[in-house]
């Protein structure tokens, strides 16, 4: 009777360095704006951690329309990390995420490295912060636009600089738009960050055959969608396969089936994005198909599972 | 309160050259329906097409249970929406964004202005201000598009008792011209108060929006954007709005959710 039940309720629970989730899903930042949109569907609670929106220290009023525009299996957007600012931030979106219980990561961006001490800092001090998951896909100020991610010093200077000024599990989101992937991950792992996530948006294009024009106002933006997917989970594979640090894996995941690709393939958590747009219930139904992969493979916990394709 | 619901398809059938209309059991979207809400729809898992559309609503009816959507099989999507057979389904999210507030004062001329396939939610509205018993007030409905097989609704605002008047870019159904001509000379004649109400596309909501503003006459606009995820999420269906609380004095606004209505005076045009 006793191993029967373990059997219905497989162990979810994952730890990654020293953030713990009771399932190993998450939403992609960007995809899940604050989490209130979601009230109407389910209870926050159910899921591992809720990733929220990009937060700058100031508003950011994001970029001119059309800021999407549909691919095959896929979309491009180019918001311009559209979002509240840090004081509005703190003041009117964290309280409601203190209502569940559910660790909330805050995706942080800037395009200096006073801001992410910034953000850093004052999050580190605010009540209801479980991990703060570094943005270093934007462009550097100080560096004439290079973003930070796509280099290696870039990327161990600023998660240093952030190391130094939060205590909070500190997540490096990776760029897949470099050569090396690994080369930035050993960076961040120099740096000081804990965890990596990946991989964040493949930076691609469209163009309006009969206007002649780009069909991003941005010229170009960041693809996202089922079509990542097989590149996405190559880089997983890779990074869990060589870096020591725990992935969050990303990138098109559209079903349970998909997310546990990623965590064969080495991910320790997985982050659902694109397809929370699609259907609003994808990342509760990918909790609930986890555990029943579980289940027919007769796992009694997802660690099981993790990292066992090499 | 919004919804995801696979709602089975009751009836789908042509109207007119490229007009359909699919009527879905959808009991909670029936019930909290309000003219100008939207549904997102989608109906392939097979990632082609990959995100949702929004389409608005054309009739809700509570007691049955059901509503139904009218739309022109022109584009991709539309013309895999149109092989759906009654049994199928549907996902459907919703009811989404804000909807249409009429003016409830006594005397009031309603005016609503339609361009192609923005003629659905006005439809919705115009049942809604004609359904009020106590206020038997004048509603002129103006529909246009490029060519008749364009035109979509006429005849049931006709038989709500509306004046309809209908515009053709080449003249082959009502005045050849543009609903903004006929708007034009609608609000010179006008005695006493009037509201506009328009959806269509972005160019003649523009002249809509900038003819009322310069008459002094209060009106609202469903815009149209696209809509990726229809739930505030994305931010990919944003309008420029005045906003005074901002510094350069307008704001960024999501189409979805705080719109898609919009008073006219609050709209930057781009």
């Amino acid at each position: 009777m006793g191993s029967e039940m373990k059997n219905i309720s497989p162990d979810l629970s994952v730890q990654l360095g020293k953030l713990r989730m009771k399932n190993p899903v998450t939403t992609a930042s960007g995809t899940y704006g604050f989490g209130s949109e979601w009230a109407d569907f389910y209870n926050l609670s159910k899921l591992g951690a809720i990733t929220v929106k990009a937060v700058t220290v100031k508003p950011r009023m994001g970029n001119p329309m059309p800021r999407t525009a549909e691919t095959p299996a896929g979309m491009l957007n180019s918001i311009g990390l559209q979002n509240p600012g840090l004081d509005a931030f703190l003041s009117e979106k964290l309280p409601y995420l203190r209502n569940f219980d559910v660790p909330v990561i805050v995706n942080i961006a800037a395009d200096r490295i006073e801001d992410f001490i910034t953000l850093s800092e004052r999050l580190d001090a605010a009540e209801g912060v479980a991990a703060l998951e570094a943005n270093i896909s934007c462009p550097n100020q100080a560096c004439g636009g290079i973003e930070f991610g796509t280099d290696p010093v870039l990327t161990r200077q600023v998660i240093e600089s952030i190391r130094k000024h939060t205590k909070l599990p500190l997540i490096a989101k990776l760029s897949p738009n470099v050569t090396d992937i690994t080369v930035i991950a050993r960076a961040a792992e120099d740096g000081g960050a804990d965890i990596l996530s990946l991989v964040n948006t493949f930076v691609g294009t469209a163009i309006d055959i009969r206007n002649r024009t780009f069909k991003l106002a941005n010229r170009r933006g960041g693809l996202s969608g089922p079509c990542i997917k097989p590149l996405a989970l190559y880089m997983t594979w890779r990074i869990a396969s060589s870096i020591n640090l725990p992935v969050i894996g990303m990138g098109g995941i559209s079903s349970a089936e998909d997310a546990v690709e990623f965590l064969l393939a080495g991910a320790s958590a997985v982050a659902v994005g694109t397809s929370n747009f699609v259907n609003p219930m994808i990342a509760l139904d990918v909790v609930n198909g986890i555990r029943e992969y579980l289940i027919t493979q007769g796992a009694e916990s997802v660690k099981e599972i993790i990292g066992t394709v090499r | 309160m919004k919804h995801q619901i696979e709602a089975p398809i009751l009836a789908h059938f042509q109207r007119n050259a490229y007009e359909f209309e699919i009527i879905l059991e959808a009991p909670q979207i029936a019930e909290e329906s309000r003219p100008g809400n939207f549904v997102q729809i989608l109906y392939d898992q097979s990632f082609n097409p990959y995100t949702r559309r929004p389409f608005s609503v054309f009739h809700s009816d509570p007691k049955s249970g059901r509503i139904s959507i009218l739309y022109l099989a022109r584009g991709v999507f539309t013309k895999g929406l149109r092989d759906k057979i009654p049994g199928q389904k549907l996902s459907l999210i919703g009811p989404l964004g804000n909807s249409f507030q009429p003016s409830t004062k006594l005397n009031v001329s309603h005016i609503l202005v339609a361009g192609g396939v923005g003629a659905p939610p006005l439809y919705f509205l115009a049942r809604e201000i004609k359904s009020d018993p106590f206020n038997e007030c004048r509603v002129a409905v103006i529909n246009g598009a490029r060519t008749q097989d364009l035109l979509i609704a006429v005849d049931e605002f006709s038989e709500l008792g509306a004046e309809v008047r209908c515009t053709t870019d080449d003249g082959s159904r009502g005045v050849k011209g543009i609903v903004t001509d006929v708007l034009k000379e609608m609000l010179e004649e006008r005695s006493g108060e009037a509201c506009v109400y328009s959806c269509g596309p972005t160019p003649m909501l523009r002249t809509v929006g900038e003819l009322c503003v310069q008459q002094g006459v209060s009106c609202q606009l469903s815009v149209e954007t696209m809509m990726p995820c229809g739930m505030g999420v994305c931010m990919g269906c944003v309008v420029k709005i005045k906003d005074s609380s901002n510094e350069t004095g307008w704001a960024y606004k999501r189409s979805c959710c705080d719109g898609p209505v919009f008073q006219a005076d609050e709209i930057i045009w781009e």
